[in-house]
């Protein structure tokens, strides 16, 4: 691309994002969680900013479907640094793609915490406090007041959160840009989002074999055996175990019958234990 | 009394509840709102709304954080009221009727997400390699309504007809271990979803930062928030974050000193991530 490609970003463009980023939980899986809603969020955008390549428009697209899961009322700020980050990229060729997605991950978990103990901890818990006190009596206030006192923050934060995302995203990345830091942004980028990555193989994915080996006081799990080699290393062997067969060119959809199978058979035979 | 009617409209909101995750994520599925529209379909708004106050403190501690989903409350809820106030009964049979049928609509949902729900995922990566956004649009919408919505929808209305003894039946018939196979499967889905994450991010150089991050969690049992902050101070540190803050100001004293940032690329260019391609 030679050409100045990414035309301006409005806020009416901004705005189609904040609408379609309603439905961030809608088609959540287990496997990429929050993907299909983050990509479907970013499609108008994306269409504009790569609107005379199709080839990075597609690439740009694979980029979103990658795993994501954050706080939703939170959404709309990694969001507002994508798209931040993605017009850079279709304007400077020198731009590494992958930090885009580097970045997003890397926010993954502290916005998470942040948002989970704010809406979840705080916010919900005094809408149902005022809500089910009401509600008790019979109240038709009850439901209407803990819609209304989770929904109006929730909405403003969705609301300010894309724009501020948007905005702190451009300036950073401008900055950079103009101090020939890129290199260095992809590198801490992929450091930061890569530990977390790390992080969450070992939290997210649960893998408990309750099975016994010996008897009466000696008697000790599979999984405490493992565990104690390197704790947690059954995740992440079972995580490179996928990667493999991903690599060795496995369709999805034998991984996830294989992966239902494996759940299956583990609790047939005992081996594997809920969670 | 049992009408189609009414089947159709608790079935209608139990999809409205579900809807919450395409409005917003707006509470639409917690009991406070369920009960107070399932009461208004029975008649008795009066008792639906103190049956939504009950079950929502019954499942106070259930809600999404991170990687989980909750479990089945909206038609638990929703079914437990309608069966209640058709028979004239307290909370407490709300909650009794409710829970069978929500272990049912739990195996369903499981069924769903393991089963549909991906065929829209991948289907999704199809449309992506063709840049084709409006597909993508597509499979978000319909992959949402036809694995979780509509299910949901179906398995309200059908319940309340058969009543809940049927489904208890039903429950019973289901081998065990077919059950709790299916949430075991479900603790390893997202091992999938990480390894398809990875393929995009590691490369030789950088797979040293996924060891120090599992090890973080494993053996310090630091969460992930707390890895991200370790992460990032390590980013800080690898980059020479003090020699960038120096371009603006002079002699705070820590780091080597850059003041030309083409220096610190041409250090940098060592790491070279372009021909890392996977």
């Amino acid at each position: 691309m030679k050409m100045k490609s990414s035309k301006h970003i409005t806020h009416k463009d901004l705005m189609k994002v904040f609408w379609r980023s309603f439905t961030m939980e809608w088609a959540w899986n287990y496997e990429r969680q929050m993907n299909l809603g983050y990509a479907f969020s970013l499609v108008p955008v994306l269409k504009k900013i790569y609107s005379n390549s199709k080839e990075k428009l597609a690439e740009a697209y694979k980029r979103h479907l990658a795993f994501y899961n954050v706080t939703p009322w939170l959404s709309t700020f990694p969001l507002g640094i994508s798209i931040a980050m993605e017009e850079q990229n279709a304007d400077d060729p020198n731009f590494d793609p992958e930090s885009i997605n580097d970045v997003k991950v890397a926010l993954m978990g502290p916005l998470s915490g942040l948002g989970d103990s704010f809406f979840w901890g705080t916010l919900r818990v005094i809408a149902t406090g005022v809500g089910t006190s009401l509600a008790i009596q019979g109240n038709i206030l009850g439901p209407i007041l803990f819609f209304l006192i989770f929904n109006v923050p929730a909405l403003l934060t969705r609301y300010y959160g894309l724009f501020v995302g948007y905005n702190i995203g451009s300036s950073f990345i401008e900055k950079v840009q103009k101090t020939g830091l890129m290199d260095k942004l992809s590198y801490g980028a992929s450091v930061l989002g890569l530990s977390v990555v790390g992080a969450m193989v070992a939290t997210l994915v649960t893998i408990k074999m309750p099975y016994k080996i010996g008897t009466g006081t000696d008697a000790v799990t599979i999984s405490k055996i493992f565990d104690g080699i390197v704790p947690g290393i059954l995740t992440v062997l079972f995580t490179l175990f996928i990667f493999w067969l991903d690599k060795k060119g496995w369709k999805a959809a034998w991984i996830l019958l294989l992966i239902a199978g494996i759940g299956i058979f583990g609790a047939w035979t005992g081996i594997l234990g809920g969670i | 009394m049992i009408t189609p009617v009414t089947a159709i409209l608790l079935a209608l909101t139990a999809m409205l509840a579900n809807g919450e995750y395409f409005l917003g994520s707006s509470m639409l599925s917690r009991p406070l709102i369920t009960c107070t529209i399932a009461g208004l379909i029975m008649g008795d708004v009066r008792t639906g709304i103190i049956m939504g106050a009950s079950l929502e403190l019954a499942f106070v501690g259930s809600f999404s954080i991170g990687a989980s989903i909750p479990p089945e409350i909206i038609s638990g809820s929703i079914l437990g009221t309608a069966f209640a106030i058709g028979a004239g009964k307290s909370t407490a049979v709300a909650l009794t009727l409710g829970i069978p049928i929500a272990s049912l609509v739990l195996v369903i949902k499981n069924l769903c997400f393991i089963f549909i729900l991906p065929y829209f995922v991948h289907k999704a990566d199809r449309y992506a390699e063709k840049a084709d956004g409006s597909g993508i649009g597509r499979m978000n919408v319909l992959g949402g309504f036809f694995s979780v919505n509509l299910p949901i929808g179906l398995v309200v209305g059908i319940s309340y007809v058969l009543g809940s003894p049927v489904i208890k039946t039903v429950l019973a018939a289901i081998p065990k271990f077919v059950i709790s196979g299916l949430g075991i499967a479900t603790g390893l889905l997202p091992a999938y979803g990480f390894a398809l994450l990875l393929k995009m991010m590691i490369n030789k150089h950088n797979a040293v930062f996924f060891v120090f991050g599992f090890a973080l969690a494993a053996y310090l049992k630091i969460s992930v928030t707390g890895v991200a902050i370790f992460g990032a101070c390590l980013a800080l540190i690898l980059t020479g974050y003090s020699a960038y803050k120096d371009n603006h100001n002079q002699g705070t004293g820590n780091g080597p000193k850059d003041n030309n940032g083409g220096v610190n690329k041409a250090q940098t260019g060592g790491i070279n991530y372009e021909d890392e391609e996977f």
